[in-house]
């Protein structure tokens, strides 16, 4: 189960590359259909060299990745998806900058650890609920959320911060912050 | 009404939920060390090389033991070269036949193409390195595996062995950094609960040693470090001294010519910051177990005129002051010791001629006494 998941989660993230990289000369229509055709290669060829580089390159997946890929889709197509803001990409930066640091030991505390656990999950799950009723933003508890009922189901990883955050975010943030400030 | 804010509450009351699910079935992890019963000064008083592998061509290294049923194994990796994707672990089978030992013929004992196939999900593995005994599963391995790029990308893989080879894989869950640079080199730890921690350690620039336990399905459930400022300290050698304290040995990727040594007195929940012994080491790692009490015994690199002699010593204050009680060298640098009890006698096993081989030797308490 674990390995379907990571191979639907591939398939819409490498879709999602496809959709974007179409989308630079075809309209949302084509783009799509190019997506999709990435997608279904990646599920049709998933013992094949490149694919199963891909994910010994970003395994595990989480939600978070796949779910910000079908979020670029939806609003391409005109559905209604509220933007990240300046002030809250830019928060999100530092604190996972610092998220990254402590994993490495180079800070005091292993925030990592904290995803193992029952008690500070729940604790972090909820303050993510609450941020999303004040900011009116159901995208981020809803990742939350689905990443807590795979990690509590035990499909995937065994810390909850693997169901939520990915490497790949930095660098995603990063041209997201700066096509906004510029 | 808004739907969103609904939608949230919603979603929040499942978290509650799962949440109440999860600490319910989460069971709390002993932190008492099951400490080995004293090794009886029994036996014929012998030491016996039962094993000196050396390939014709290319390099064997790092071996580490494998307790069985019938004797022990000892697997290494074998290839062209350390790091090179034509690098799998290779093993042979040690049994006791009267009062001597027998070693099977070397052979591929975990490929990077089983491995490849046996990993959920499916994933390249481009080389293998240092593979352990996950002795809280019998027929499990806890093998270092590189999928993309060298040592620092490295992950640990849990893999479930038959006759035939891997069956089933998967990675431990130890970094948010895509899982990678978790490294395994010194046998696992064994609690009164009957569970195992692993020694580990985390090589991506910054380095430090860690403890890796895991819940009752076999996932990693939490992860303690220990760290210095004052040196790369990595490959931990851990040794319980009672049930609550214990010693890991670390060495210093950086050459600072000392063994390194941190401290814990709670079962490994907290450990000291590092501090050189006084000890000479080469930048390699040390073996070390248990007598039982606290005399222990250590395989290390530690005369600094002869860096690449390998060095038994024992501790009759846990740890505080050594005394050789045997040498062995050549051909060429002897390094990556392991050492485990198994049954009333010690099997340990090194690197020989810098990487170049691995050999292996058996003896007892009787031995050891008499030294």
């Amino acid at each position: 189960m674990r390995a379907t998941l990571d191979h639907i989660a591939l398939a819409i993230v490498l879709g999602w590359m496809g959709f974007a990289l179409a989308g630079l000369v075809a309209g949302p229509a084509l783009a799509s259909i190019a997506g999709g055709m990435v997608s279904a290669l990646v599920l049709v060829l998933q013992r094949s060299t490149p694919v199963a580089g891909a994910m010994a390159l970003l395994s595990p997946l989480g939600v978070m990745l796949p779910a910000l890929a079908l979020r670029d889709v939806s609003a391409a197509w005109g559905l209604p998806v509220l933007p990240f803001g300046t002030v809250e990409i830019s928060v999100f930066l530092a604190a996972y900058a610092a998220f990254l640091a402590s994993a490495m030991g180079l800070l005091p505390v292993d925030l990592y650890r904290l995803g193992y656990a029952p008690r500070p999950v729940a604790a972090m799950v909820l303050i993510v609920c609450a941020y999303g009723l004040v900011a009116g933003s159901l995208f981020l508890p809803l990742v939350a959320v689905t990443g807590q009922v795979l990690w509590v189901a035990g499909l995937g990883s065994s810390n909850w911060f693997d169901h939520v955050l990915h490497a790949m975010l930095m660098p995603v943030a990063v041209v997201v912050l700066l096509m906004q400030v510029f | 009404m808004d739907l969103v804010p609904l939608a949230i509450l919603a979603l929040a009351a499942l978290s509650l939920g799962l949440s109440a699910v999860a600490i319910r079935r989460d069971r709390p992890l002993c932190w008492r060390f099951a400490v080995p019963d004293p090794l009886p000064e029994t036996g014929n008083g012998r030491f016996c090389t039962v094993l000196d592998h050396r390939p014709e061509t290319g390099q064997a290294h790092a071996p580490a033991i494998v307790p069985r049923e019938d004797g022990v194994s000892v697997l290494w990796f074998q290839g062209s070269a350390e790091a090179q994707p034509d690098v799998d672990i290779w093993g042979v089978d040690l049994r006791r036949q009267g009062d001597t030992w027998q070693a099977s013929e070397p052979e591929p004992h975990l490929t990077r193409k089983g491995l490849g196939r046996a990993l959920a999900p499916h994933q390249l593995v481009v080389t293998l390195g240092n593979t352990m005994s996950h002795d809280g599963t019998p027929g499990h391995l806890l093998a270092t595996v590189v999928s993309v790029g060298g040592w620092a990308m490295a992950a640990i893989a849990d893999v479930t062995m038959s006759r035939d080879g891997p069956v089933t894989a998967s990675k431990l869950d130890l970094s948010p950094i895509l899982n990678r640079s978790f490294l395994v080199k010194s046998p696992m730890l064994a609690y009164e609960d009957g569970s195992y921690a692993l020694p580990a350690y985390f090589e991506m620039g910054p380095t430090f040693g860690a403890l890796v336990r895991f819940d009752d399905a076999g996932r990693v459930r939490d992860r303690r470090w220990m760290r210095s400022r004052r040196a790369k300290v990595i490959q931990p050698m851990i040794v319980p001294l009672d049930a609550q304290r214990a010693l890991a040995f670390l060495r210093d990727f950086d050459r600072s010519d000392a063994l390194w040594l941190s401290r814990t007195e709670d079962g490994g929940q907290d450990w000291s910051a590092p501090e050189p012994t006084g000890h000479y080491n080469p930048s390699a790692p040390v073996a070390a177990l248990s007598l039982g009490d606290g005399r222990l015994l250590m395989a290390a690199n530690a005369d600094p005129a002869a860096p690449d002699a390998l060095i038994l010593s024992v501790s009759d204050d846990e740890g505080t002051s050594w005394r050789e009680i045997h040498r062995l060298t050549g051909p060429g640098a002897l390094r990556y010791p392991m050492l485990r009890r198994v049954g009333g006698e010690i099997v340990l096993v090194h690197s020989t001629g810098g990487k170049h081989g691995v050999a292996a030797h058996v003896f007892d308490a009787a031995w050891v006494a008499a030294r």
